[in-house]
This record gives structure tokens, C-alpha cells and sequence, in this order.
């Protein structure tokens, strides 16, 4: 059985104040991952 | 002074091009050879099939930005590749054939000294018997002239239900080892996004149709995440939205034929069924474009270059699913019988899928290809320009660079509907693409302080925010570098 959306989940989703702050963490999160850079594999 | 020459102009190809103007300028030859005359920014095709964008929103002439920078653009498919020169050409070089209306048919030979072939996938309906869009009741998003076909088609189905009708709808893969399931689950969650706008939801049945072996696999074998506070699977998140958004789905199933309205497909458990729909939208399976090699005596070589798609510093060796590595992913994307030879992007022959191959009971291969769109194309582009860059600068000394997708990260937005007050996406973040598994044992593969998700409103403004700024990345305006890609 899926797990659902919570009514908390869901007021959190479309709530702008909250969902203003998550898309400044989202913007910083992704830079902060494609910032880390690549590299090789093999010793 | 070096001659670099690019084929295609799809993410990888127009990066490569960007990059090379940037740090060569016009001391050497860059030449683009490429069928499209304009670029498209693919990952908005989505909203142009379900009528929130239009194709002038997302594509754009080269011919203006190569001309501004002395880019030379040839209108032209790549046909052959001649590494070694023959007996009057002592230059390698590949053939093409113009496409466009004055010269078509017409072939022109283009040597180089560097070659990077970013020619991209073949979307290849023609592997699935009937799955052609425009017919069988079928669309496709793969294009940005497709995806206005597929709203053109979903406008009219939304104004039958309109009258009362009640119709299905299947969106998923339409072949047993097609990749490309994020851009299909978008398309599905949109149309159930837009169908609630439209205040038709409920004459509509959905199915996801996929040949992942549970939900949220999408090509890169699941995996866990952080999301909510809590560590979460891919499948658990898929499984969340399906769940609230009312939509049925099928999985392990590989679709092998398409008649008007009905698709068949086969399921990991050998059976043969069957689904009916009044619309569909079904991602083809992807191939290379058959491209013939011959060396300077004329002798076929296309083994030495072509796997499918081209042979890159991969290792191909047959092994089993339990003996894969992160260390059989390519890390410079240099072919390795001729070394002025690269492929990044989707061009490249992976070593083998990133899920985990699953055979059905009758023996039909049903799993993902490996997906290497969008970012890892990006960056596996910018890797192949810095080699090039390298050994155009130092020769023999050159140290090549190395950007494996088993120590790479990405993040992926994928709409799950428009809107700026009431749209929504899942934002992703994985590192590395392809999982270590011995190196994060405990994780699925992956660094779980970077690989989270989030689902809400900001993750559709970080999406829209992406399409203009990768639009004026690849228009090349003032500091486009900055943004990465």
C-alpha cells in the first residue's frame, strides 16, 4: 500500500511563503552538488 | 592552427561548441555539422505537449550565434567516418549529406584534426511495430514539433471529454528497453495536472505503462533519497504521486506492438496483454544512427568505432550484473583506437545499463537503457572540450581530463505540473549518477547528503527558472560560462 500525501504534506507543498524558502535551499542544494565537480574512477 | 569539428547540435554538441569558441576563440577552425538548424531546449517539450509553452518559447536559430563567432555550420547529417584519411585524403575525415532543400542528397566531405561526435540518440519507433506518432492514436514529446502535435491531439481528446466522454489515457515507454521514463512521467503528471484545470479529470482513466521494474527506477536503478525529513525510496515517492493523483500504472512491461488504440506488451512474468487507450504517449526506444567507418585502404571499420552508439575508454567485457563497477563507466569519453576521436552525451556506447537487466519468463530482455541526457550530457561535453583543449595546446604532453558518471552529480526537476501559483515538480539530486555500490554500501550507491528530493511549488519555479536560464546559456549572452551546466 502507497504511502499518501499528508494534509501537512500537502499545505506544505503549495504554501508560497514555505515554497519561496524551499526554492532558495533547492537553488543552493543543486549548485552545491554540481559545484562538487566530477573526477575519474580508476586508481 | 586546429580544425575541431562537431556533430550534432542537440545539449552535448551545442555545449561543446560553446566551450571550444570560448577557450580556443578564432585561432582555430570550429565547425558544427549538424542537421537541425535551430536548437531546442528539449526538457521543455513537456509543456508545449500540454499546451503551456510554444515551440518558439524553446527553440532558436544557431545560424546567428555561430556567424556572430565565426562558427562554421554545416547543414548536414554525418553519413561516414574516415579516421584514417584514404589514398587521396591524408586528413581524416567524415562524409555528410546536406539536408536542406537546395542541396539535399548532395554529399560533402569534412576533415578535422579533432572530432566530437554528439549525434545523439535515433529515437527509433520503428523498433516497436505500429508506435509511430501521428498514427494508432499515438504522440510523442521527443521534439519539439512532436509535442506540438501531442497538444494539438490532447486539446481535441479534452474537448470530447468536455461534451461527456470518457476516455484513456497511457503514457510510459513503447519498447521493453527504452529509456527516457523521467520525461514520460512528467508528460503523464502534466496531462494530469492540466486535465483538473480543464475540469475534465474525472472522464479520463490514466495508466503509466513502463518497462522499470517498480516505480521510480527510471533508468538509474532507484535508489534512496532524503526527502521530508526522512530517508525514502524513489519508488516510494513515485508510488505517493500515482497514489494521489489517481493514476493506474504498470510496470515490467515491454511493448512490443501498437494497433490502432491498443498497445501490446509483454510483463516479466511471460504474459501477453494488452491495454486500450484513445491516447498515448509512448517514449520509442533509442539507437545510434548507423554510421559507417572505413579505414585509408576502404576496408569497414565500424566495429573499431560503433557499438550501437560509438566506442568511448568504457569497458564492454560481458560480466554478469553482480560483477559491475562505477570503474566500467568511461571517465574521458575518447575513443580508444583513434585518439582525436570523442563522444559525449548520449553518442557514447555505455558499458552496460545502470538498472538491473531482468529477463521475462519467455526470455525478452525488459528493462531501462541507461539514461545519459540533460546534465551528465552537459558535463561529459565540457569534459571532451577540456581534453581536446589540452591536446591542442600541449600534443603528446597533453593530461587528459576525466569526468566518470560514477563520480559525477546531477540534478534532475521534473514537472508534475504548470503553474506559477498552483504548479508543481519533484526536484532531484543524485551523486553519483551511476550508484557505487561499494564505495556507499549502506546508501543504494549514492551520497544521501546529496541525493534528496522535494516535491512542491518551488520546485516548478526552479524548473521554469532552469528553462530561461539554460536558453540564455545556449545563446551564448554575456558570462553564459556562469551558469553550469
Amino acid at each position: 500500500m502507497a504511502q499518501k500525501i499528508t494534509k501537512w504534506q500537502r499545505f506544505m507543498i503549495k504554501n508560497w511563503i514555505i515554497q519561496f524558502f524551499r526554492f532558495i535551499y533547492l537553488n543552493i542544494k543543486i549548485l552545491m552538488v554540481v559545484a562538487k565537480g566530477h573526477g575519474g574512477t580508476r586508481v | 592552427m586546429a580544425k575541431i569539428v562537431v556533430l550534432g547540435a542537440g545539449v552535448s554538441g551545442h555545449t561543446a561548441i560553446s566551450y571550444l569558441h570560448k577557450e580556443l576563440g578564432k585561432e582555430h577552425e570550429i565547425v558544427m555539422v549538424s542537421p537541425n538548424k535551430n536548437y531546442q531546449w528539449i526538457p521543455s517539450n513537456i509543456w508545449i505537449g500540454v499546451g503551456r509553452m510554444t515551440p518558439k518559447q524553446t527553440v532558436f536559430p544557431l545560424e546567428p550565434i555561430y556567424k556572430k563567432r565565426g562558427i562554421k555550420h554545416i547543414i548536414a547529417k554525418a553519413v561516414s567516418f574516415h579516421p584514417e584519411g584514404n589514398e587521396d585524403e591524408k586528413m581524416p575525415y567524415i562524409i555528410a549529406e546536406y539536408v536542406s532543400e537546395d542541396k539535399k542528397g548532395q554529399r560533402v566531405k569534412v576533415t578535422y584534426d579533432y572530432l566530437i561526435n554528439a549525434t545523439g540518440p535515433k529515437l527509433n519507433f520503428s523498433a516497436t511495430e505500429g508506435l509511430l506518432p501521428g498514427t494508432n492514436k499515438t504522440v510523442s514529446v521527443c521534439t519539439y514539433d512532436h509535442a506540438q502535435h501531442a497538444w494539438k491531439e490532447l486539446d481535441a481528446l479534452i474537448q470530447r471529454m468536455k461534451k461527456g466522454e470518457h476516455v484513456k489515457i497511457l503514457v510510459g515507454t513503447g519498447h521493453a528497453k527504452a529509456t527516457c521514463q523521467g520525461a514520460a512521467f512528467e508528460y503523464i503528471l502534466n496531462i494530469e495536472h492540466e486535465l483538473n484545470q480543464h475540469k475534465v479529470r474525472d472522464k479520463a482513466t490514466i495508466t503509466w505503462i513502463s518497462n522499470e521494474y517498480e516505480l521510480g527506477d527510471f533508468g538509474i536503478d532507484g535508489g534512496l533519497m532524503k526527502a521530508w525529513g526522512k530517508v525514502i525510496s524513489n519508488k516510494d515517492i513515485a508510488e505517493m504521486l500515482f497514489e494521489d493523483r489517481n493514476v493506474n500504472y504498470i510496470t515490467g512491461a515491454g511493448v512490443y506492438k501498437i494497433e490502432d488504440g491498443v498497445a501490446h506488451y509483454e510483463n516479466l512474468e511471460g504474459e501477453y496483454k494488452q491495454e486500450n487507450f484513445d491516447f498515448a504517449m509512448l517514449i520509442p526506444a533509442f539507437s545510434g544512427h548507423g554510421f559507417e567507418a572505413f579505414d585509408k585502404h576502404g576496408n569497414d571499420i565500424t566495429d573499431k568505432l560503433f557499438k550501437g552508439f560509438m566506442i568511448v575508454d568504457a569497458d564492454y567485457t560481458p560480466k554478469p550484473y553482480e560483477e559491475w563497477t562505477v570503474q566500467d563507466w568511461p571517465e574521458t569519453y575518447q575513443n580508444p583506437s583513434y585518439p582525436n576521436i570523442f563522444a559525449p552525451g548520449i553518442a557514447f556506447a555505455p558499458p552496460h545499463t545502470i538498472s538491473k537487466p531482468r529477463k521475462s519468463k519467455n526470455g525478452t530482455p525488459i528493462f531501462p537503457a541507461p539514461p545519459r541526457t540533460g546534465m551528465p550530457s552537459g558535463i561529459s561535453a565540457k569534459v571532451v572540450v577540456d581534453n581536446v583543449v589540452e591536446l591542442v595546446k600541449n600534443g603528446k604532453n597533453a593530461k587528459l581530463h576525466k569526468g566518470s558518471m560514477g563520480n559525477m552529480g546531477a540534478a534532475c526537476v521534473a514537472s508534475t505540473g504548470f503553474g506559477l501559483g498552483n504548479g508543481s515538480a519533484i526536484s532531484m539530486t543524485v551523486n553519483p549518477i551511476v550508484p557505487d555500490y561499494k564505495k556507499y554500501p549502506d546508501t543504494g550507491g549514492r551520497i544521501l547528503s546529496d541525493t534528496i528530493g522535494d516535491y512542491g511549488l518551488a520546485g516548478h519555479w526552479v524548473k521554469l527558472s532552469l528553462h530561461y536560464m539554460f536558453i540564455y546559456k545556449a545563446k551564448m549572452k554575456p558570462f553564459w560560462w556562469l551558469i553550469p551546466e
